[in-house]
């Protein structure tokens, strides 16, 4: 009973910020209401006994990432950027029917063939050391080229930031 | 009223994630601003992680909560990267609307 009320309050305050991202004209919205997505988010991952992944999903999402993109948006001009969507009506019909049709087939994939598994094969959750045990053995070498990728990440970033125009220097 | 919607369950979660998904993707096709279409990229990342640590949950394997990892590793780096490659155009042109670059030209 208290997951069928938390789910479908989180659910339905993920759903209607991540419409308000999709939606609000000023772009600094979009930022806030997806704050509030990656915290529906984090409290789903809470509920499905993941504590591990939804704190990490509040530091680096709800905090880090959030944080670049409110800075970001600070950078540039605000009252610049308010138009907003596509231009052409019909350009944007097709889209819209587009992603309907996609959300429709995922939904009824959905309904067909995942409907067997209902019980929790086991109810415990997993602890920090058994993420970690997973992650250093059978994914080492995934993660040791992460590692290898943030190390590159920021120069890269570092480097596209210092460009004096490039080929269209004037 | 149905029991299979007082149930909260694996489909629950799958289809969470198939409506957060198809948001981020109507947000990627319909916005012109360059920062939003990248919120949306994280939204439907965030709806796959929702999809993995489901998928953790109901079939008890640790495997999806560490791919997580991986896919916030990779999405924090995305980020980072189109935020960057969004302050260099503003500084350059002035303008972040996607129809202004869509000649490619300078």
């Amino acid at each position: 009973m208290v997951e069928l009320v938390l789910f479908y309050s989180l659910a339905i305050m993920v759903v209607l910020a991540a419409v308000g991202v999709v939606m609000a004209s000023n772009p600094l919205l979009s930022a806030l209401h997806l704050v509030l997505t990656m915290l529906g988010v984090a409290g789903l991952f809470f509920l499905l006994h993941a504590p591990f992944v939804g704190a990490v999903q509040i530091l680096v999402y709800a905090g880090a990432v959030m944080v670049l993109f409110v800075l970001v948006i600070m950078l540039v001009d605000v009252n610049h950027l308010e138009v907003k969507f596509v231009g052409g009506k019909i350009s944007a019909l097709v889209k819209g029917l587009a992603v309907g049709i996609f959300s429709g087939l995922i939904a009824a994939m959905t309904m067909r063939s995942s409907i067997q598994i209902k019980e929790i094969a086991g109810d415990q959750s997993f602890s920090m050391i058994e993420i970690s045990k997973v992650l250093f053995t059978k994914y080492v070498v995934a993660f040791e080229l992460l590692g290898m990728l943030l190390l590159v990440i920021p120069i890269g970033v570092v480097a596209l930031s210092r460009i004096r125009g490039g080929t269209h220097e004037r | 009223m149905n029991v299979e919607l007082l149930n909260v369950g694996l489909p629950h979660y799958l289809i969470l994630s198939a409506i957060l998904f198809s948001l981020g993707l109507a947000g990627v096709l319909l916005r012109r601003n360059m920062i939003v279409m990248l919120m949306s990229i994280e939204l439907m990342l965030n709806a796959v992680n929702v999809t993995f640590v489901a998928f953790s949950r109901y079939n008890h394997n640790v495997d999806g909560q560490v791919m997580v990892l991986f896919v916030m590793a990779i999405a924090a780096a995305e980020a980072s990267v189109g935020l960057a490659i969004a302050v260099t155009l503003f500084k350059k042109f002035k303008e972040l609307n996607i129809s202004f670059f869509e000649h490619l030209r300078g």
